[in-house]
């Protein structure tokens, strides 16, 4: 039987190793997304990611003004803003939600501003909203590995002290652990794999390897540890399928991944009515 | 003399301007139930948050098992192994996927770095035993998210015996359970107290409970009004000194 030319082309598009490099970035974006994304969706900051990913902007813009690398800027970028929120929520009171909006439309605001001085960026600005998976390069695969296993150590090695945080606080506290400091922790490993996804998936779209893994695995978990490892297996194996849609249909990628992970999110929705309409 | 498990000498705490809890002192002996009583707003929940270092206080010492309690709220963790603690109200998010038997294994970790493999089974047959002393065994895959007020109570009682300790605080535990619940949740406690060995301090608003299954009462409005055995310290006299004198004509017509 003959395989079909469209497949021939993406199995050939697939020994080319830009795109080699863009399926690795994109299944260790997914891990760390889905790993401190469980998590993150709990303690419910998902829209403090969706924050960070759109103010990263601000960062890029300086970046680019001062005449620095954006990669250069960016991490460390991401994490002091990230420390600063924080400290802003503990000591405000005004909503989170309402003070994360004031925060990432004005930082929007003044990275395009920013940007206007800057001039015509090489890389344009559907890069910096959307990504480029593609443009991945191996210093960022390298990178982004030390932060997977630092997310996974991280995760793995204190596991049922950040369950009991996440759970109860006070509960955490009367046991004898340091909640501030497990708090700060994750704020910057949080920020690092924001900072560090940007280049791929672009600020407009990194939340939502953070939080639609994540809360797919929730609506088909029926215990903790599951949970977390459906949600780092899900945006890992979301990150594979869309980089296949992505050639398949000649798409964008960081789009097309976004989408599969909806399409999974979708379906996780869906199976478990399914499933209880065919034992009823 | 019987072992001083907790020690409290001038302890205050102070938010904003005023004192919550102004120079508080008392002992608790081992093996023993002390009440604190008060009316609201008298500072209970905020004397019992500073001694486990929830909150942080102002003026004073505290000795848990004759370690102090350093202002940031650090013990040694064997001492902190030793004390669990039931809030007022246990409000989660109803939404985390956690089960039964993950909850009561909270208890049975130590907290600090260690492989999430390592241990499972010691941990399995702990938490087993928990459920079964505390009659939830049939609950343990069931999700805390499904349970009802008088299920967490009990799950949460096995939580903390799941490993041996010696000093509980209640935060009003059985608050929000009806009569019925609230009456089998001490039947189970104070059979888990015999069992264990364990020293309770825990805040009440039942007096009817606390004379007959306390040892000693502190009667406090903000600062420390008694101490001593529920007669002395729930006299009239020093009843009406902590809730008013109305109270106290209310409580001896009913």
């Amino acid at each position: 039987m003959a395989i079909p030319p469209e497949i021939t082309r993406m199995v050939e598009l697939f020994h080319l190793p830009f795109m080699q490099r863009a399926m690795l970035g994109g299944i260790l974006t997914g891990l760390m997304g889905g790993t401190l994304g469980s998590f993150t969706i709990l303690r419910q900051l998902s829209f403090f990611s969706d924050a960070l990913g759109h103010s990263a902007l601000l960062g890029i813009s300086v970046g680019l003004l001062l005449g620095i690398n954006p990669s250069v800027v960016l991490l460390p970028f991401a994490v002091l803003f990230a420390l600063g929120v924080t400290y802003l929520l503990e000591r405000t009171r005004l909503w989170t939600d309402a003070l994360l909006n004031i925060i990432y439309s004005s930082s929007l605001a003044i990275a395009i501003i920013t940007l206007s001085f800057v001039g015509r960026y090489k890389g344009g600005i559907n890069n910096l909203l959307f990504g480029d998976i593609l443009a991945v390069g191996e210093l960022d695969l390298a990178f982004s590995a030390v932060l997977l296993v630092s997310c996974i150590l991280f995760v793995g090695l204190t596991l049922r002290t950040q369950m009991l945080i996440t759970l109860h606080e006070p509960l955490a506290i009367a046991r004898g652990v340091a909640v501030t400091t497990h708090r700060t922790l994750f704020i910057v490993l949080l920020s690092l794999v924001v900072g560090i996804s940007i280049k791929a998936i672009g600020v407009l779209l990194v939340s939502a390897f953070i939080v639609i893994p994540a809360c797919a695995a929730r609506l088909l978990s029926h215990t903790f540890t599951h949970y977390i490892l459906f949600s780092a297996a899900l945006g890992a194996g979301s990150a594979v399928a869309g980089m296949v849609v992505s050639a398949a249909f000649n798409l964008p990628s960081g789009p097309s991944i976004v989408a599969t992970q909806l399409t999974i999110f979708l379906a996780a929705m869906t199976l478990p009515r399914l499933h209880a309409l065919g034992q009823g | 003399m019987a072992e001083i498990v907790l020690a409290v000498e001038g302890l205050s705490v102070y938010r904003d301007s005023y004192a919550a809890v102004q120079q508080v002192s008392f002992a608790l002996e081992a093996g023993t139930d002390t009440a604190i009583v008060g009316p609201n707003g008298a500072g209970k929940t905020t004397l019992v948050q500073a001694i486990l270092g929830i909150l942080p206080r102002q003026e004073g010492e505290v000795l848990i098992l004759g370690q102090p309690l350093s202002r940031q709220g650090a013990l040694p963790t064997r001492v902190r192994q030793q004390i669990a603690y039931l809030p007022q109200h246990f409000l989660f998010d109803r939404r985390m996927p956690i089960t039964v038997a993950e909850l009561v294994s909270l208890g049975w970790s130590r907290l600090g770095l260690q492989l999430p493999w390592v241990g499972v089974q010691q941990c399995r047959q702990a938490v087993r035993a928990a459920l079964v002393r505390v009659n939830a065994i049939h609950l343990s895959h069931q999700l805390i998210s499904e349970l009802s007020g008088g299920e967490i109570k009990r799950v949460l009682l096995a939580y903390c015996l799941v490993r041996p300790r010696q000093l509980l605080i209640l935060d009003e535990a059985p608050a929000g359970l009806d009569v019925r619940s609230e009456s089998d949740f001490y039947h189970l406690l104070y059979q888990l107290k015999q069992e264990e060995g364990w020293s309770i301090l825990q805040i009440s608003h039942d007096l009817d409970m606390v004379r007959q299954h306390c040892d000693r009462v502190l009667c406090l409005n903000r600062r420390l009004l008694c101490q001593g055995s529920p007669e002395v310290a729930l006299s009239p006299h020093n009843l009406a000194a902590a809730y008013g004198s109305e109270f106290v004509r209310y409580h001896h017509r009913h």
